[in-house]
């Protein structure tokens, strides 16, 4: 490689790449890690945001169930199953989001538990009712018309003792069976939600860990980028700044003192053409003189 | 001395370097995208940048002075040894500043110490950089420096003078260009029949090149927790001593030898006793272990006892037993030849075999005077009368051998090692050997160590690479006349 201008080009150009790289790099890492940081903050976020989901549902599931059972208001009986539906809903899209499906086992396996036990227990209702309905029908056709009166007033009695034993078994059921699986339920909400927060405390430590790396290579390639500046500092005073202040000096004793201009240094590209040039000239003008 | 110069020759080094950094790189990549494929990558393109940069203003039009190639020589490791811990620090894990300093000159000088807990759950780029360090170093970076650079003239021999023992030179008989060949085909050659050996014996590919790597510059390094126990093998194992004892032997008899030029390796008398040290050492090993009954027959135990004693001399430092539960006696053959060490002219360290075999001679000398104190002495050594300056500089080499040790165990004592872990620990660095005994012993490692101490076990690891007075040398190049 001849020409100095090349030279400090092609230094100069090596030391902006170094210097974009650096900033690429920094820009990289930083990146990454407010990413990391971010998809930690989120992930705390949605988790709160579907364990909030899954309470809702299983309360709303509650009130329904408590309406159906204690109150015998049938019309809610969708409404429970509308709210296991979303229940269930949540918990796919829980799994489907988290990063470690196995906090969700035990949600999923009370979802399951209290699923099929309200469905049971909704089925069996519905079987009940249409049974006794026949069975109400079926009494009164077999009924004597002339002793109607009478009858049917036993009848209407026999019927309300035994939707009462109905509703008195529908709130055993929900005492003695259901509340034990809700209450599983609701727990196994709370474990998700506290057992995911309490998994992302390794995922923050190890961002810790990983904003000491992405450090490390701008670190590092700013510690090359010294060093080159200082290698350019050093050459740039090698090759130019000392040969021109030899030069300069020589050349001054050359006129002052008329001694021989001399350069001891050795001496490359153009500053060897002006070296060889100053001698000609002043060779040339002792010549003249 | 012209600094710009010295720069150069660093520079296309580092450039060497750099290049096995991308071969790295290339092979993270080929092992899906490794986690080390982004720092090696990273490390050879700084590393690049940084040799390439002095080759833009200086040319390699000049001949260097003597100054000048010890600073070449000297100034290549310090600098391999710092730019191979770039990949380390970027990857992270268990490496911090210091551990990845300790590991990159445990690397470059050949030695073979790890800090490192669990060795496999590296990804393959960065397990193949750690054996091209020691690939690297083992043939010694200066003669990387010397292939490259084709217009040194007479300044090659000056370079090889700090990194391998005069004593080498003087037997090689070989022009300095010639040396270069030789320690190519050698160690080249040496490189790939031990990895077919090992990808034969049962290895798979990787484990096989990088084992044939490591096995070649005698440094240690495995890509196995537990090295060489990891696999079990008798056959792996024989093919390792082998490849081991070879490596510890002259590189340029052997190359005589294989060429023709020289009928028989044991002509040379350094070689006859290295080998025969082996033999003896294991011998007794082998004794003391089967009658401590640590192994249930003597084939075992001298399976063992030849592995670890072929593993220390040659300053390898595999295992494939812990030798801290052997017996005391065994231990002590042990330490006597981790200090010994192999042939002058090999990618060894430690005080070396010709050195052993000059001082029992000069004992013997001495001796001799006492009783004919008029007598005209002359020492040989495979024939060739030794001059009192070389015979100086062996009795010098042994006292400032032992005196680093001894400086390396009382720093280790000092930072509260015990005092086998101490003292031990200080003789595998000078050496260039890898374990002690201790809490550094075969099947442990440096990670439990203090900071401190693993700072001063890397300088020492460079003391014994660079024959203790090229590293000293260096400082006081300014007051050189």
């Amino acid at each position: 490689m001849t020409g100095m201008r090349k030279r400090v080009t092609i230094a100069f150009s090596s030391i902006v790449c170094l210097l974009f790289l650096s900033g690429m790099l920094s820009l990289v890492e930083l990146n990454r890690v407010s990413h990391g940081a971010g998809d930690i903050l989120a992930a705390s976020r949605r988790n709160v945001e579907l364990a909030k989901e899954m309470l809702d549902a299983a309360h709303e599931q509650n009130v329904a169930l408590i309406h159906l059972t204690v109150l015998g208001e049938e019309a809610y009986a969708d409404d429970c199953r509308r709210a296991m539906g979303r229940l269930e809903q949540v918990l796919m899209t829980a799994r489907e989001e988290s990063f470690d499906p196995s906090f969700l086992d035990s949600l999923s396996f009370a979802t399951i538990e209290m699923k099929v036990m309200v469905d049971r227990y909704l089925n069996r209702r519905t079987e009940a009712a249409a049974q006794s309905a026949e069975a109400d029908s079926a009494a009164m056709a077999e009924v004597p018309v002339d002793s109607l009166g009478v009858d049917s007033l036993l009848m209407k009695a026999a019927v309300a003792a035994a939707e009462k034993n109905d509703e008195e078994d529908s709130v055993r059921w929900y005492t003695e069976e259901y509340e034990a699986v809700y209450l599983r339920l609701t727990a196994a909400v709370k474990a998700y939600m506290t057992s995911t927060q309490s998994s992302l405390a390794p995922r923050t430590e190890q961002m810790k860990r990983s904003a000491y790396r992405a450090v490390t290579p701008v670190l590092i390639s700013l510690l090359v980028m010294i060093a080159v500046l200082l290698m350019f500092y050093y050459f740039m005073t090698i090759y130019c700044v000392n040969p021109i202040v030899k030069m300069n000096r020589a050349l001054g004793d050359s006129l002052a003192y008329k001694v021989p201009f001399t350069i001891k240094e050795e001496l490359k590209d153009e500053l060897l053409e002006l070296k060889e040039k100053i001698e000609t000239l002043v060779t040339q003008s002792r010549h003249r003189s | 001395m012209r600094i710009d110069v010295v720069l150069r020759y660093v520079g296309l080094v580092m450039l060497f370097i750099a290049a096995f950094m991308l071969l790295s790189a290339g092979i993270s990549y080929l092992s899906g995208m490794d986690s080390a494929f982004y720092p090696l990558l990273l490390s050879a393109l700084l590393t690049a940048l940084l040799g390439a940069f002095p080759q833009i203003f200086v040319e390699k039009k000049v001949q260097l002075s003597g100054k000048e190639g010890f600073g070449v020589v000297v100034g290549s490791w310090i600098v391999s040894c710092i730019v191979g811990m770039f990949p380390y620090l970027m990857w992270g894990g268990e490496f911090s500043l210091i551990n990845a300093w300790f590991e990159s000159v445990s690397g470059f000088t050949t030695t073979g110490a790890t800090i490192l807990n669990d060795i496999e759950v590296l990804p393959r780029g960065l397990l193949f950089w750690r054996m091209s360090t020691c690939w690297i170093g083992g043939m010694g970076v200066v003669m990387f420096a010397l292939v490259i650079l084709p217009s040194m003239g007479r300044s090659k021999m000056m370079l090889s003078n700090v990194e391998m023992s005069t004593l080498a030179k003087e037997n090689f008989h070989y022009r300095t260009q010639m040396i270069v060949q030789i320690l190519m085909v050698v160690y080249l050659g040496l490189t790939i029949l031990s990895t077919l050996m090992f990808k034969v014996a049962g290895m798979n590919w990787f484990d096989a090149l990088c084992h044939g790597m490591s096995s070649a510059s005698t440094c240690g390094f495995s890509t196995k927790n537990a090295s060489l126990a990891f696999y079990n093998s008798p056959l792996i194992e024989a093919v390792l001593v082998t490849t081991i004892i070879v490596a510890g032997i002259h590189f340029g008899l052997i190359y005589a030898t294989v060429t023709g030029k020289r009928g028989n390796i044991f002509r040379s008398e350094v070689t006859r006793v290295y080998l025969g040290l082996i033999f003896v050492a294991s011998l007794f090993v082998a004794i003391s272990i089967y009658s401590a009954e640590l192994y249930p027959t003597f084939g075992q135990a001298f399976r063992h006892a030849i592995f670890q004693v072929s593993s220390l001399i040659t300053t390898s430092g595999f295992a494939t037993a812990d030798t801290n539960t052997w017996t005391s006696f065994a231990i002590i053959i042990l330490i006597f030849v981790s200090m010994v060490c192999a042939c002058s002219g090999s990618t060894t360290g430690g005080i070396k075999i010709d050195r052993l075999v000059l001082s029992a001679k000069m004992m013997k000398a001495r001796m001799k005077q006492q009783r004919h104190p008029n007598a005209v002495i002359r020492i040989k050594l495979d024939g060739v009368i030794q001059e009192n300056d070389t015979l100086h500089a062996v009795t010098v080499f042994v006292v400032a051998y032992m005196m680093l040790i001894l400086l390396g165990s009382l720093i280790g004592a000092l930072c509260g090692l015990d005092l086998m872990t101490a003292f031990s620990g200080a003789m595998a660095c000078v050496g260039n050997v890898g374990p002690g005994f201790g809490e550094v012993g075969s099947m442990d490692n440096f990670a439990a160590i203090p900071a401190v101490m693993k700072g001063v076990d890397a300088l020492l690891m460079l003391f014994g690479r660079l024959e203790i007075f090229g590293l000293i040398q260096f400082f006081f190049m300014k007051w050189w006349n």
